[in-house]
């Protein structure tokens, strides 16, 4: 079998901020003990989970941005670390990041130009400047973008859409291995995303892996092929995005996937949330050691989930498709 | 039905250097007592500096060119500052967009609200804690949170307080910029389901600002459909999202994502700037269903159908095909 | 219509300056106004070579003492015989120049402090701002007093030195706090993500955006030490064979230029003081409404 192309192994990262007056140090902990792997084939994984999840956090060790406290991050068999240390040049060239934000990515000082030049002249790609220029045109053609009405300008001129797009055009060019995409299109809107997600499907064929990191679960069953839900650090439930989508088994990923608001004026939410219960939860004190991450919110809660923290396995009747849970309901 | 607040012609405009610009082109809509309407549009389409006129926050280099705003009659747009003021906060309050964000982070939860309620009001500072916890309860929220501070909430929380903020004064209209946009989706219906029991237990109109379709579809009872600066069709949501009439809209609900529906399309095209609108029909260029007049002529906004309001030639008698 | 109907700023040279003086006059006045007098003051040796038919202002004992005002003398003499009237144009310039000079070092040290800490952040970052608030405790009037009073020969560039050593810390805490903020924005990830190292990232990405708040801090150090210098002037420390404005006003008030009725060699440094402070001002004003798009009253595209 080929090796995987990325593998997180009982990934785990502690933010620790010093205080030097009352309380002292405080720790949180952002990651426990996430798996996660990426197999050679070139496929689309969301990774799922609302703010405070860790899922910024893991994409960030992913990229090499941060190094993670506990487990192993390898890529392609060789530690991150490794790679961005003693072979940075060629881990940029695989391993690439579309961000959230297509205002803050620009310099702002800068024509938009020099985001698309600096991969063309900083990895090589074109022999020489008429052959990069095709290049270029290319890439944003591909697209759907006109390089005369883009070339030449500077960000503020162009729209949240037209700024993505041309960053879909970066990744078009570089063609990395993997591509790291953190909420690319919720900034954009509704009828802009179908079109975005289209374009990033696309790159499937072209050997592009990519990691898509959302609280959006819509947009990930949307996307993806397999589907990582988090919560608060840990990995609650993983599979194939249809049956997380169509069968969800963890009592947080069904809170999700019920509160997702349906355009259909026809079917609205029939319960209200509880609202006390969410706002406990809230409050961060749910990150203790012990117990399941979701006990305190979860409808379906015993008494053995506030004391020990179920572990991740698959469930009985369900061992054909390769999925995971860590819910006591299961066992 | 009597519209509690009125929106009468507005337009307006920007003044930069390559001249005046339009934002809003004749926009006019109604908003009925106890319903929640929703305004939906793409970004740049105006919606959001329509709800900042209402209350008079257009400063420049944005003007306001002509139109009116009535509430109960009465024309907020020639009001003093003074009258304004007595307006504000007390009978139309507003939730601007990344509100969450904008809270003082030195200062509890209790002081902000305490210190909104008396600018506006002749409340002793006794009366404007109670109120101040009153406002909290009104939105699901323990009076232990008035005595937190903002960093100790999560954004979600912190978007319910300021909805919270804005009921304080018992308003009768809540103007709400974008309220669920940055937040995760338990987050985004709790704060959907707080604006509707908002307008369940405590008969407060609200008008929500959001691009996301879904979300109008879960709370509003009417929707405005906004494009280009201009309003395209008004309608009461189940009839409208059973059976869009203007292209646009029709377009916007085939282009969301959604669990139920795998498959969607975007909208060909880009949408226009205000430096080149496209003449007649703004959404045009874009139509698959555009006539010839649509390049001349501007579509008057119409009611084809009962409660149903559209600004599109197909409907029109000279533009022929469908008829109310 | 497509984005290609969208009319294209242009940008750049003679675009730029002329956008700049539509969107913010009292810039432009600013500049006028600023400008002017560095002229002035660049062509006082010419100015005065003409007036004293080719002596220098600042010459010890070319006319006779205290003249009052006449024809040659415009202004009258002052007590070391040296034509007055010249010497304001020499004070000009040598205020002028101190404020420049000194601004220039301070923010010298204040840019290249500044860019070590807040991009390198960490421990570094918290020694350099320990060292930076700790100088600022530092009492600089009653030092720089003494400096002066008992060093024997203080010349025009001593005198923007220490200036400078104690007007650094200032400039300093904003700039750090500027850079770490800019460090952070998701451009400089990008540009990590390219391959680029720390230092090109700093020189391409951060700095260029720190630009505009650079030359504001240099227009605020110039106006700081133009006051400083002048304040020590007047009463009365500071080299008296350097002439600027603020010794001008030193003279003025010892010589009783008021109670004899000499209202204009009085109010002539004060004016041309004030005109100093107002332009730099302005600019900073200006500056701000350009930069800062809620004061803009007519917005770019």
């Amino acid at each position: 079998m080929a090796e995987p192309l990325l593998e997180l192994n009982n990934i785990a990262k502690v933010f620790t901020r010093a205080s030097f007056g009352v309380g002292g140090r405080k720790t949180v902990q952002a990651l426990d003990d996430v798996t996660l792997i990426l197999p050679d084939k070139p496929q689309v994984f969301a990774l799922v989970g609302e703010s405070g999840s860790g899922k910024t956090t893991l994409s960030r060790i992913v990229i090499g941005l941060e190094q993670p406290s506990g487990g192993t991050a390898l890529y392609r068999g060789r530690p991150v670390r490794d790679w961005v240390r003693r072979h940075m040049k060629q881990y940029r060239r695989e391993v690439q990041v579309i961000f959230q934000d297509p205002y803050a990515t620009y310099n702002p000082f800068y024509r938009v130009d020099r985001v698309l030049w600096s991969v063309v002249r900083n990895f090589h790609l074109a022999e020489n400047k008429e052959r990069g220029k095709r290049m270029i045109d290319g890439a944003l053609e591909a697209m759907g973008l006109r390089p005369q009405e883009i070339l030449g300008r500077y960000p503020h001129q162009l729209s949240g859409g037209e700024r993505q797009r041309i960053m879909l055009a970066r990744v078009y060019l570089l063609r990395p291995k993997l591509l790291v995409a953190d909420e690319p299109v919720s900034m954009l809107d509704a009828s802009l995303r179908a079109m975005f997600l289209d374009h990033l499907q696309a790159f499937k064929d072209l050997g592009v892996s990519c990691l898509y990191i959302t609280h959006d679960l819509n947009v990930g069953y949307f996307i993806a092929d397999q589907i990582l839900i988090l919560c608060l650090g840990r990995t609650v439930e993983w599979g194939e995005s249809d049956h997380i989508v169509k069968d969800p088994l963890h009592p947080y990923t069904q809170e999700l996937i019920s509160s997702i608001p349906n355009p259909n004026p026809e079917k609205k939410w029939t319960e209200r949330l509880q609202a006390e219960k969410i706002g406990l939860n809230e409050l961060r004190q749910a990150r203790t050691a012990a117990g399941c991450i979701y006990a305190q919110r979860c409808p379906r809660v015993m008494d053995k989930c506030r004391h020990n923290n179920p572990p991740l396995k698959r469930v009985k009747g369900h061992e054909g498709d390769s999925r995971e849970v860590a819910c006591f309901l299961y066992e | 039905m009597e519209s509690l607040l009125e929106v009468k012609g507005l337009n307006v405009s920007v003044r930069t250097i390559a001249g005046n610009m339009n934002i809003t082109d004749n926009v006019s809509f109604g908003v009925y007592e106890k319903e929640i309407l929703g305004i939906a549009g793409e970004s740049g389409c105006g919606k959001s500096t329509v709800v900042e006129t209402v209350l008079n926050l257009i400063v420049a280099p944005r003007y306001i060119e002509s139109g009116q705003v009535l509430l109960k009659g009465r024309d907020l747009l020639t009001l003093s500052p003074r009258d304004l003021q007595n307006v504000r906060w007390k009978e139309v309050a507003y939730v601007p967009q990344g509100s969450m964000n904008t809270l003082n982070p030195v200062l509890k939860i209790e002081e902000q609200i305490v210190d909104a309620i008396i600018c506006h009001s002749k409340l002793s500072k006794a009366q404007a804690k109670e109120a101040a916890v009153a406002a909290l309860r009104s939105v699901g929220m323990s009076p232990d949170v008035a005595r937190m501070y903002p960093h100790e909430l999560s954004g979600g929380m912190r978007q319910r307080v300021c909805i919270g903020l804005s009921t304080a004064l018992k308003p009768a209209v809540i103007l709400a910029d974008e309220p669920v946009t940055a937040l995760d989706v338990v987050m985004q219906r709790l704060n959907l389901e707080t604006l509707a029991r908002l307008r369940d237990q405590d008969g407060i109109t609200v008008v929500m600002v959001t691009h996301d379709m879904a979300c109008h579809a879960e709370i509003c009872d009417r929707v405005c459909v906004m494009y280009a600066g201009r309003v395209a069709e008004i309608g009461e949501t189940r009839t409208l999202f059973a059976e869009p009439l203007h292209p646009y809209t029709q377009g916007l609900l085939r282009a969301v994502p959604s669990i139920q529906n795998r498959h969607s399309e975007s909208i060909p095209g880009i949408a226009p700037s205000p430096t080149a609108w496209p003449k007649g029909c703004r959404f045009h260029p874009r139509c698959k269903q555009a006539m010839e007049i649509c390049s001349r002529e501007v579509p008057p906004l119409r009611e084809i159908r009962p409660k149903r309001l559209v600004a599109c030639h197909l409907y029109n008698a000279e533009g022929g095909a469908r008829n109310g | 219509m497509s984005s290609s109907d969208r009319p294209r700023v242009r940008t750049g040279g003679i675009f730029t300056i002329a956008r700049l003086l539509r969107e913010s006059p009292i810039l432009v006045v600013g500049i006028t106004i600023f400008g002017l007098l560095v002229l002035v003051a660049i062509f006082e040796p010419v100015i005065n070579n003409a007036l004293l038919h080719g002596n220098r202002s600042t010459e010890l004992g070319l006319y006779d003492v205290h003249m009052p005002s006449s024809r040659e003398h415009f202004f009258g003499t002052d007590e070391r015989g040296r034509d007055v009237l010249a010497l304001q144009f020499t004070g000009l310039r040598n205020s002028l120049l101190v404020g420049m000079l000194a601004g220039a070092m301070s923010l010298g040290i204040s840019v290249i402090l500044a860019t070590v800490a807040g991009y390198v952040g960490g421990r570094t970052e918290t020694v350099i701002t320990a060292i930076t608030n700790s100088w600022l405790i530092i009492p600089s009037w009653p030092v720089i007093a003494i400096l002066v009073l008992y060093v024997a020969k203080v010349s025009l560039l001593d005198l923007a030195l220490v200036l400078a050593a104690f007007g650094w810390p200032s400039a300093t805490r904003v700039m750090t706090a500027q850079i770490a903020s800019l460090k952070s924005r998701p451009y400089v990830d990008l540009a990590k993500l390219n391959g680029f190292r720390s230092a090109s990232i700093m020189f391409r990405e951060v700095l260029p955006n720190f630009l505009p708040y650079i030359v504001l801090s240099f227009s605020y150090a110039v106006a700081y030490n133009i006051m400083a210098e002048t304040g020590l002037r007047v009463i009365g420390l500071g080299p008296q064979t350097v002439v600027s404005l603020g010794e001008l006003i030193n003279f003025s008030l010892y010589a009783g230029t008021l109670a004899q009725g000499y209202y204009l060699v009085a109010l002539c440094p004060i004016v041309m003081l004030v005109l100093i402070f107002a332009s730099l001002n302005f600019i900073n004003l200006g500056m701000e409404e350009v930069y800062n798009p809620r004061l803009k009253k007519i917005t770019g595209l």
